[in-house]
């Protein structure tokens, strides 16, 4: 029981978790089903099931408000995504490789980590409109905050004898840093990626809180409005899942870029 | 250990002596800021050192004396927070060394190949720097890395990768990677000090091999008197901290060395002198002995 390092087998593993699932599951009807909680605080599984039917069935024009939901959000995080890897990658990278850059930089970025990045939802509001824009920026800002020092400290966890021994055989800093340093942190940095994406995930509804109107988050805030708890939770569950599902897709692909890791 | 290492044939000195090849150590001495406490350690203490033509230099001495800070003095490469040496001259051909050198290449404890390359990616790493890439055409490239990798006996395993060897062809592919500069200078930081000890009599047959092939001035760091005995053209036995020279013993039997010869009045002799000088330092150093 208590040995960290055994590995169990797989069947057991998931037998494991699917059993702590169906045990919530289990306890969730109960509670909801007998009644003993009010419908308007807890909705019981099969109501968010026909509230999941009815949001994902198409309407009198023909879209499914669900799927269209699900479509900006993704979208919103797609975009905010590619920007926060393209932007906070390099930036990390150069902090790490320079301790220099590394002093100036870190100030302006270390803080906001702890930083209440929702408060500051009404400032990009005023800068940046109610657009998409101000929700691009918002997703980016909470994430490129958590990705830039993950991304320094993956290059700062390369030992350092690979870049004295490319040093050694010719190369200059810079390449030192390149060719010996950058390739050995890849696989931390593509862990670092795909943290920064599972948190956009936890923030798209604060991004689609204002004036959004079409995303997972406005669907939640709206059906909260009009108190339609199962329709609350369909909006959660959803961004759950997607959420799960691109976090398994990246690391898929990490495995695949990066196969000598786990060797 | 293996017994029987089988007498080559006497090709010693198929080389021409290369009058360049001069190594030198003056007075030098390097001082760290102590970890924990204020004040400096003085690591090595006005060192003098010369070495000249081909050949093979054992450093000995005990674990931190500063055998691989000297190494690195020579090296050229300066991984320290601090200047190196604190004082004292280091020539490198005649010349000082102030930064890395392209006729000195280092072999590392810790073989430094990368894990995402092939062995064959790995022994051309050095071509992808801009120094070699310019002075090496690609076509000579891929030729000096196919004899490389035959030279090490690696030919078969070129497309794999690092963790699918064992520690002593990696430590092959390193020296690969380091001897396909055709270095006039290799400086070597105990390379053989993780592996076996049957790998490790593997590798010094190589490395006797490859310096039959590329003559050049090899300066070799180990706390392995056997070691020592077995490749070193000349022993620089180092005194504990501050490091200087305690001895420097010349050995003139030819390489590679046979069983007959570690027993022989001689070599029993030598390693005699040896240990006597380590152990005339203060106390025990940390020392191998397994003739």
């Amino acid at each position: 029981m208590w040995n960290p390092y055994r590995r169990i087998p797989a069947l057991q593993r998931r037998l494991l978790g699917a059993g702590a699932v169906a045990l919530v599951l289990g306890a969730w009807a109960l509670v909801s089903g007998a009644g003993w909680v009010s419908p308007a605080k807890l909705p019981t599984p099969w109501g968010v099931a026909s509230a999941f039917g009815r949001l994902a069935m198409p309407d009198q024009s023909g879209d499914s408000l669900l799927f269209v939901a699900t479509k900006w959000s993704f979208l919103r995080v797609f975009v905010a995504g590619v920007l926060v890897i393209v932007v906070g990658t390099p930036i990390g990278i150069l902090m790490g490789a320079s301790p220099r850059i590394n002093a100036a930089i870190s100030p302006l970025v270390d803080p906001f980590r702890s930083a209440p990045i929702v408060a500051v939802v009404p400032v990009l509001v005023m800068w940046f409109g109610i657009g998409e824009l101000t929700k691009i920026v918002f997703l980016f800002m909470g994430a490129v905050v958590y990705l830039i020092p993950m991304v320094r400290d993956a290059i700062q966890a390369v030992p350092r004898t690979y870049w004295i021994s490319a040093r050694d055989l010719g190369a200059t800093p810079w390449e030192a840093v390149r060719h010996g340093v950058i390739p050995m942190a890849m696989p931390r940095i593509a862990d670092a990626m795909i943290v920064s994406v599972s948190i956009m995930w936890t923030y798209i509804t604060v991004a689609e809180y204002y004036n959004a109107e079409k995303g997972l988050g406005q669907l939640i805030q709206n059906a909260r409005r009009f108190s339609a708890m199962d329709q609350v939770f369909v909006g959660i569950f959803v961004i759950v899942a997607l959420a799960l599902v691109t976090y398994q897709a990246m690391r898929a692909l990490k495995r695949a870029l990066y196969p000598w890791e786990a060797e | 250990m293996a017994d029987e290492i089988p007498e080559a044939p006497a090709a010693e000195a198929a080389h021409a002596p290369d009058a360049g090849l001069h190594l030198s150590l003056q007075g030098v001495v390097q001082r760290f800021p102590a970890p924990d406490h204020d004040g400096e350690i003085t690591v090595i203490d006005g060192l003098d050192l010369e070495a000249r033509g081909p050949g093979i230099v054992m450093l000995l001495g005990p674990s931190g004396c500063g055998k691989s800070t000297l190494l690195y003095m020579m090296g050229g490469v300066r991984p320290f927070d601090v200047p190196s040496p604190t004082e004292g001259v280091v020539l490198v051909g005649g010349q000082p060394c102030e930064g890395a050198h392209d006729d000195v290449v280092m072999v590392f404890q810790r073989y430094g190949n990368r894990p995402d390359l092939t062995v064959r990616e790995n022994v051309a790493y050095p071509f992808r720097f801009k120094l070699w890439r310019d002075r090496v055409d690609p076509s000579e490239i891929d030729r000096r890395v196919d004899e490389m990798l035959e030279a090490v006996g690696l030919a078969d395993k070129a497309k794999l990768r690092p963790s699918q060897l064992s520690g002593g062809q990696n430590q092959r592919v390193a020296l690969a990677r380091s001897l396909v500069l055709r270095p006039r200078y290799l400086l070597m930081d105990e390379p053989f000090g993780a592996l076996d000890a049957q790998t490790r009599d593997e590798m010094q047959r190589l490395l006797h091999d490859l310096h039959q092939t590329h003559p050049c001035l090899v300066v070799f760091v180990t706390h392995d008197i056997t070691e020592a005995l077995t490749l070193g053209d000349r022993v620089v036995v180092l005194s504990t901290r501050p490091a200087q020279v305690a001895a420097d013993f010349t050995i003139s039997e030819p390489r590679p060395r046979s069983t007959t010869w570690h027993r022989s009045t001689e070599a029993q002799r030598l390693e005699e002198s040896i240990l006597k000088t380590l152990h005339g330092g203060s106390g025990h150093g940390h020392l191998r002995v397994s003739v």
